[in-house]
């Protein structure tokens, strides 16, 4: 373990250094991925000026129910980005590379990729939307509630890396996914960030079923805020992401490693 | 001026080689606007009208700006690449005016968008969002005329934040920048409606409302006489304004790359 | 003797191609009835090699030779046949095995583009878990042989091609590897910065005894620095031999280079193969076996019947020698 961690600081390290080679760009698009992520949240913002709630969520609540859509993809970025853009390593030979090294490759692949930049865009606006927020919502913190937090933020970090898992596990198959990426991950964490009940059924079932972005934020977050869209589903679903995260990771895990063998080396 | 029109054809020809990407893109569009269709029929929670602004209104709304704002993402990086390759000299050599070009290219690209990308969007989401008819033949015509010049306010305003890779490591973080106070200021992800006044009166001494925003109120039919003028007026000025500015940028840009020798 | 370290034992392998059909009815056959074609990458390869040896495998583009290399550093599964390399099966064992490899890919470097040497080699300390005393001194030789102390600390991106693959040859050692194979590592280098690898590469076969495995286009990487050779074309081994053995069976073949006054010219020579120079019409090349008839006579029929303007006698190149196995002009016994 300490060997684990020694490893992933030499990585980021040079992760960080590399990334910062040019000081004045790299906090430019930090600032840009920030922004970006923040645009729906301004927008939502300036709506509710005028409308004041959201099937019945106020600002500050949807603040909260925002926070851990930017904090969970803050930490799954700085350990999955290898397998986010697994088809490029793949096309560019740079899974050959990890093969011929005397450590575990999804080791190698998680603690060496991290994305910094969009990791401190990301981070930064979740931090800032849970602090904003945390106190605003009706939320008695105690050591309790401060330790389920943490375990949701972990599980939907395991969730988002497990999906991952499985289009990299895809790629020995087929090198290029990104269509599949663009279908399954992007476009439905565009629908993942607003309250589920906002969305038809049809919808709220990929989002449950499917990629289960719900067991990211609007389930857990419900745990805290217990707002009365939450009649529509079962209560128990609340206290589950961690064992959909943990599941998901193990059948990811699984494809993952079955799939290996199927590994055709087409770089260069 | 053939030439450039035929730069614009095969252009549109080339996106048609890709189908898969082409299906893609038509889901993307879709997709983007079913969030804020969804966000917008949950905050008007049944009621027909706020402030007057009936639901059809506000999706007719999103469908037009959100719709033609994801239709019309394309690769901002292209000059930058051409710039840092070094391709950008060979491009200055050849007999035709590169940045004319690159507008007709797009232009190609763009409508392409329009009908094989927005129009599909637009006939599927009539399947279940409440869209408002056009208000007449004429609006339709005035519409479309305002979606080409709101295309080239757009499109300065792309180039001139592209034409900065002369000076910059990279211009990733400001294109970024750039799309998103676009799609906040120019309604696309708020209707120009239900915006705070203050901010309201403040887009309109900038171009972002004529990039989307009045194609949408000449659709809606609700400009009016010499009000239609003045919107398409202020079109023009800002197309002007922005072609000097772009203009200025770009020579400033290339003179710098003569003196450095890329 | 040395011990045998590589053991390779009727190796197949076959890849799947997946054929494409074009067009929009083409895309959705794809997808519900796709159709493969199946490409035998390497068919019953069998080789032994020592500790301590050196040996090039040379073939022509897709040949199998990368496939090869890449069942052999635990990257691909075989198909079919054995694989024992220092008494591991690399794609079973892959995680101890390749804690005795060092790989060097040509076009893919391991160092980061944005970082200097130094900095990449800390990090690859840390992969190896390469002792502190041990790194310092591999660090400390490697910098000297293979002279890159001016660069080590400067971005990559700043170093030239040859300096570059000094540092990433430096990078598949720091972990002291007992084999070491290189992927076309002088692809697109200068003639001096060959050189320097080659010297590199030489000099630490025969000091450290790694066992070395050394695929390349470039015939000159293999005179310059292995004894012995594989070449290996459409997946099948045709030789495995020494260097020298090559040569000399080729020893009875000549050349000769003629140009001739005018044209038409109708050169119709027993025993002998009259082949065209591109720039000059005007000039033929004439091979032929010694064996079978002698220079001489080559020579006078020539003189008799044709006007001749220039003519010399030429040795066989290892690279034309190498071609013609490959056309399969001659057969190595």
């Amino acid at each position: 373990m300490k060997d684990i961690i020694s490893l992933f600081f030499a990585y980021a390290k040079s992760g960080l250094k590399s990334r910062f080679q040019y000081k004045l760009d790299a906090i430019v698009v930090i600032f840009a991925v920030f922004l970006r992520e923040a645009g729906g949240i301004i927008a939502m913002y300036l709506a509710l000026l005028k409308f004041d709630t959201i099937n019945n969520w106020n600002i500050d609540e949807l603040l909260f129910l925002f926070s851990l859509i930017f904090i969970t993809y803050g930490i799954f970025i700085v350990f999955f980005m290898a397998l986010r853009d697994f088809s490029d390593w793949i096309k560019h030979g740079d899974f050959d590379r990890v093969m011929v090294r005397p450590r575990g490759l999804l080791t190698q692949l998680v603690l060496c990729g991290a994305d910094w930049l969009a990791a401190f865009g990301h981070g930064t606006l979740g931090i800032i939307l849970f602090i904003v927020s945390a106190n605003k919502v009706g939320i008695q913190w105690d050591f309790g509630m401060a330790v389920y937090y943490v375990v949701i933020v972990i599980s939907g970090v395991l969730i988002q890396g497990a999906v991952f898992l499985i289009f990299s596990a895809v790629s020995f198959y087929v090198v290029e996914t990104n269509s599949l990426k663009e279908i399954f991950y992007w476009n439905m964490r565009k629908f993942a960030i607003y309250p589920l009940s906002i969305y038809h059924k049809f919808i709220q079932s990929i989002l449950i079923f499917v990629v289960p972005f719900a067991f990211v934020n609007y389930f857990p977050a419900q745990f805290f805020l217990r707002k009365a869209d939450m009649a529509a589903y079962p209560d128990w679903v609340m206290y589950i992401s961690p064992i959909v995260g943990i599941v998901l990771y193990i059948i990811a895990y699984s494809f993952w490693k079955f799939s290996l063998r199927y590994y055709k080396s087409t770089g260069n | 001026m053939n030439t450039y029109i035929q730069f614009a054809v095969i252009k549109f020809r080339n996106k048609m080689a890709y189908r898969f990407d082409y299906l893609l893109g038509i889901l993307n569009t879709l997709l983007s606007f079913v969030v804020y269709w969804s966000i917008y029929k949950a905050l008007y929670d049944g009621a027909s009208a706020v402030d007057g602004v009936t639901f059809s209104m506000v999706t007719t709304n999103f469908i037009i700006s959100l719709g033609l704002s994801s239709a019309f993402s394309k690769n901002e990086m292209f000059l930058q690449d051409k710039i840092k390759q070094g391709t950008i000299a060979n491009e200055l050599l050849k007999p035709v005016n590169f940045k004319l070009r690159m507008l007709f290219e797009d232009i190609g690209e763009g409508a392409f968008s329009v009908v094989f990308n927005f129009l599909p969007t637009v006939v599927i989401a009539a399947f279940f969002a409440e869209l408002s008819a056009p208000s007449s033949a004429v609006n339709i015509f005035l519409c479309l005329i305002s979606v080409v010049l709101g295309y080239i306010v757009l499109w300065q305003i792309s180039f001139i934040v592209q034409s900065w890779s002369f000076w910059l490591f990279s211009v990733w973080g400001l294109v970024t920048i750039k799309n998103v106070i676009i799609n906040i200021l120019a309604g696309a992800y708020i209707p120009m409606w239900f915006m705070p006044d203050w901010l309201k009166n403040a887009i309109r001494f900038t171009p972002f409302d004529s990039i989307y925003f009045t194609p949408v109120q000449l659709y809606l039919g609700e400009l009016q006489g010499w009000e239609i003028l003045i919107n398409f007026a202020r079109q023009i000025l800002w197309i002007v304004i922005l072609y000097g500015i772009g203009e200025l940028c770009w020579r400033k840009g290339i003179k710098r790359l003569v003196v450095q020798g890329g | 003797m040395s011990e045998t370290i590589i053991d390779v034992n009727n190796l197949c392998k076959t890849f799947k191609i997946h054929k494409r059909s074009s067009g929009f009815k083409g895309a959705v056959k794809n997808i519900f009835y796709p159709t493969y074609e199946y490409k035998k990458a390497v068919s019953n390869v069998s080789f032994h090699i020592k500790e301590g040896e050196m040996v090039g495998f040379i073939g022509p583009n897709g040949a199998g030779k990368s496939t090869t290399v890449k069942m052999l550093s635990g990257i691909l599964y075989p198909d079919s046949g054995d694989i024992t390399v220092a008494g591991y099966i690399p794609h079973k064992q892959r995680k101890e095995y390749v804690a005795n490899i060092g790989v060097v890919f040509g076009q893919k470097s391991q160092i980061s583009w944005d970082l200097s040497p130094l900095d990449s080699y800390e990090v690859i300390r840390h992969i190896y878990k390469i002792p502190e005393n041990k790194y310092k001194e591999n660090l400390e030789r490697f910098t000297q042989l293979l002279d890159m102390s001016q660069f080590i600390n400067q971005p990559v991106r700043q170093l030239s091609l040859g300096q570059r693959m000094r540092a990433d040859i430096a990078a598949a050692l720091l972990h002291s590897p007992k084999i070491v194979f290189f992927d076309e590592p002088t692809i697109g280098i200068d003639v001096v910065g060959k050189d320097k690898i080659r010297k590199f590469i030489k000099t630490l076969n025969q000091t450290d005894n790694i066992t070395m495995i050394f695929t390349t286009h470039d015939m000159q990487d293999i005179e310059k620095t292995c004894e012995r050779l594989i070449i290996i074309d459409d997946g099948q081994k045709l030789y495995d031999g020494s260097l020298e053995n090559v040569k000399k069976g080729y020893v009875s073949s000549r050349i000769i280079e003629a140009e001739f006054e005018s044209l038409p010219i109708q050169l119709d020579l027993q025993n002998a193969e009259v082949t065209d120079v591109d720039n000059n019409i005007l000039k033929k090349i004439i091979s032929f076996n010694a064996d079978e008839v002698s220079v001489n006579e080559i020579m006078t029929e020539l003189m008799n019947t044709h006007n001749i303007k220039d003519i010399s006698i030429k040795e066989p190149e290892i690279d034309a020698i190498i071609r013609d196995i490959y056309e399969g002009k001659i057969v190595m016994r």
